[in-house]
């Protein structure tokens, strides 16, 4: 399955270039003037002029676009107005944090989602109500979550807790910046589960839209898939359901859910940045909520890029995944 | 008439008006869930329409005790500066429902446009213009419009630019398939031995073909919509203040989340009651047209 691998990274070049080209005219529309964003609005002329010169502005369009295409392919991606440091450094420390929480969230919305697709698809006692919860869980926004999320089991039950990512003042801070594989490379299981702990809320308010739908597509894949030919011959020679269910549909059912999941995934990022902000996690939406906020439009274009190049591959990894669970999709 | 209506179905005479008949018609089919979802979405067009009327006190001017909690006059209670919360919802709800049938209709007609024009024409046409929207969707589209509208600065109108920038490729595909797929039917074939011209042959052959879809997806897209358009006013990407908008009024109000609830949650339900109308509407109107 990985022989195809190379040739849908090279299918992905073309997208990749439209992401960059995109980001690129997107800075040159942006009313903020970014030559003022560095020496400041009261700089002299010639002051001005060299920071002009210096950025590259005074060359022509299609030659300043190969000097941003070929800069973001070597890792710059120019500097944050409001840090001062290269944007590739922040995303470095910001994006692992960003990673752990998508990460978890994912696996909690795969179980809760898998279990609100089988459940109403065999129709245990109750799943009615589900079906309602898994409609409407898709259209709560995910900052409503939050805040009732806090207010349930930080306010009421003081089970979670809701700022940070863990209550040691003395976490490791390097090298990966993942917490997680921070605290295990430094020996320091007990900040691993302290920050597991930091992650149950945030990871569940994130999780609750994409397992609505997974449960959605998983229960409606295997309906068709439980009236089949197959499993009525599977039924006429004695299977149990739950045999049937296993053996027999479960794995075929995967292929829209994987597909979903790919879809979904851009959905989670977006909500990440609010799930990040606000539960104060620092992430790579905490640090373009405040680039939004200073206009810093370096940040939110290096943050596109990279994320969007992360999505790219990702989904190159979903289609694949989806093939292995169902040989009949094509690559 | 007598004869014609000796003969009629019984059900039918009781409408006595055309108008009477059509409603019935229309309807006819559709169930129980789908007609509160109909009459719910009714409700919602009332509130957006009405909104200004409705609300009980101006939503920019303070109207009782600072951050007082839901009581009978302030029946959402007051956010920090003394201003009637379920005022600012209602205008906020106004704001967010229009914002998302704007785009909606935008991406619709020129994501519908470009998808007629791509199937009809074929070719090298199709090829180039089916290569753009596929790069479109390859892409997370929250992020994408996230650095649009950070880029052309903020203002509602802006905001709604920039959705509407990565949504119309949806339509452009889905109504390129469809006009695929007619291109090649009889009544096509038909209408071009009868002569017909190019252009009547797109907005009168291919064009209806294709609507019944677009509106299917429109009508699905639009909770999607109503999400995503508070999820970046929260984060400060809509109209600046003090417009009452229900993503930011929720971000606003953050930080009293343990000392006044409401600030923060109300609006946030705002939001979700729209949102499950619209998803609640949009599978009722897919069953409708389904149906057919």
């Amino acid at each position: 399955m990985l022989a195809v691998l190379p040739r849908r990274l090279l299918g992905a070049i073309p997208v990749i270039f439209a992401l960059v080209l995109a980001v690129f005219t997107l800075q040159k529309v942006a009313p903020v003037d970014p030559v003022a964003a560095l020496v400041g609005a009261k700089a002299p002329p010639d002051v001005y002029e060299a920071a002009r010169v210096e950025l590259g502005l005074d060359q022509s369009l299609p030659l300043q676009f190969w000097h941003y295409l070929t800069r973001a392919a070597t890792g710059d991606l120019g500097q944050s107005s409001v840090s001062r440091t290269p944007v590739a450094t922040d995303i470095a420390t910001f994006l692992p944090v960003t990673l752990e929480l998508l990460f978890v969230s994912l696996v909690f919305a795969a179980a809760v989602g898998c279990l609100l697709g089988l459940a109403t698809a065999q129709g245990w006692r109750g799943s009615g109500v589900l079906r309602v919860v898994m409609v409407s869980g898709a259209s709560v926004p995910v900052f409503l979550t939050c805040l009732l999320g806090m207010l349930v089991f930080y306010r009421f039950l003081n089970i979670l807790p809701i700022t940070g990512q863990t209550a040691y003042v003395d976490a490791p801070t390097g090298p990966t910046h993942s917490l997680l594989i921070d605290s295990l490379l430094a020996g320091r299981p007990e900040v691993f589960v302290d920050n597991l702990y930091h992650l149950v809320l945030p990871a569940f308010c994130l999780a609750l839209i994409p397992a609505a739908a997974i449960g959605r597509v998983l229960r409606s894949s295997l309906e068709a898939n439980l009236r089949a030919d197959h499993t009525r011959t599977a039924r006429s020679v004695g299977l149990g359901e739950k045999a049937i269910l296993v053996r027999h549909t479960l794995r075929n059912s995967l292929g829209p859910v994987l597909a979903l999941v790919g879809l979904q995934l851009a959905v989670m990022v977006g909500n990440c940045i609010l799930v990040e902000l606000i539960f104060a996690r620092p992430g790579i939406g905490f640090y373009i909520a405040r680039a939004i906020d200073k206009a810093d439009f370096n940040a939110i274009a290096g943050v596109t890029l990279v994320v969007g190049v992360l999505y790219v591959v990702t989904n190159i990894f979903v289609d694949i995944a989806q093939s292995v669970a169902d040989p009949r999709v094509a690559l | 008439m007598a004869v014609a209506e000796y003969y009629a179905a019984p059900g039918l005479l009781q409408y006595r008006g055309r108008a009477g008949l059509a409603v019935r018609q229309y309807f006819h089919g559709t169930s129980v869930p789908n007609y509160v979802a109909f009459g719910a979405l009714a409700v919602i067009f009332f509130i957006a329409v009405f909104a200004r009327q409705i609300a009980p006190y101006d939503p920019l001017v303070p109207a009782g005790e600072a951050m007082a909690a839901p009581n009978a006059a302030n029946l959402l209670g007051t956010d920090t500066v003394g201003r009637d919360v379920l005022s600012r919802v209602l205008v906020g709800m106004q704001a967010t429902w229009f914002g998302a049938l704007a785009v909606v209709a935008i991406g619709a007609l020129v994501g519908g446009l470009v998808g007629l024009i791509a199937g009809a024409v074929g070719g090298w046409f199709d090829t180039v213009l089916m290569r753009i929207t596929d790069a479109f969707l390859a892409l997370p589209g929250p992020i994408l419009a996230l650095a649009v509208v950070a880029a052309l600065g903020r203002s509602y109108t802006n905001t709604l630019i920039g959705v509407a920038i990565v949504w119309w490729p949806l339509y452009t595909r889905i109504v390129r398939s469809e006009v695929r797929k007619l291109r090649s039917s009889p009544h096509m074939e038909a209408a071009r031995v009868g002569g017909v011209s190019w252009w009547r042959l797109m907005y009168r052959h291919l064009l209806p073909g294709a609507v019944p879809v677009t509106v299917v997806a429109a009508s699905l897209d639009i909770a999607a919509l109503v999400l995503m358009l508070s999820s970046l006013s929260f984060l400060g990407l809509g109209a600046p203040q003090p417009a009452p908008e229900l993503g930011s009024m929720s971000a606003q109000g953050l930080s009293y989340v343990f000392s006044a609830w409401w600030i923060p949650v109300m609006p946030a339900i705002g939001v979700a009651l729209i949102a499950i109308v619209a998803n609640f509407a949009g599978d009722a109107i897919r069953d409708r047209i389904r149906d057919r």
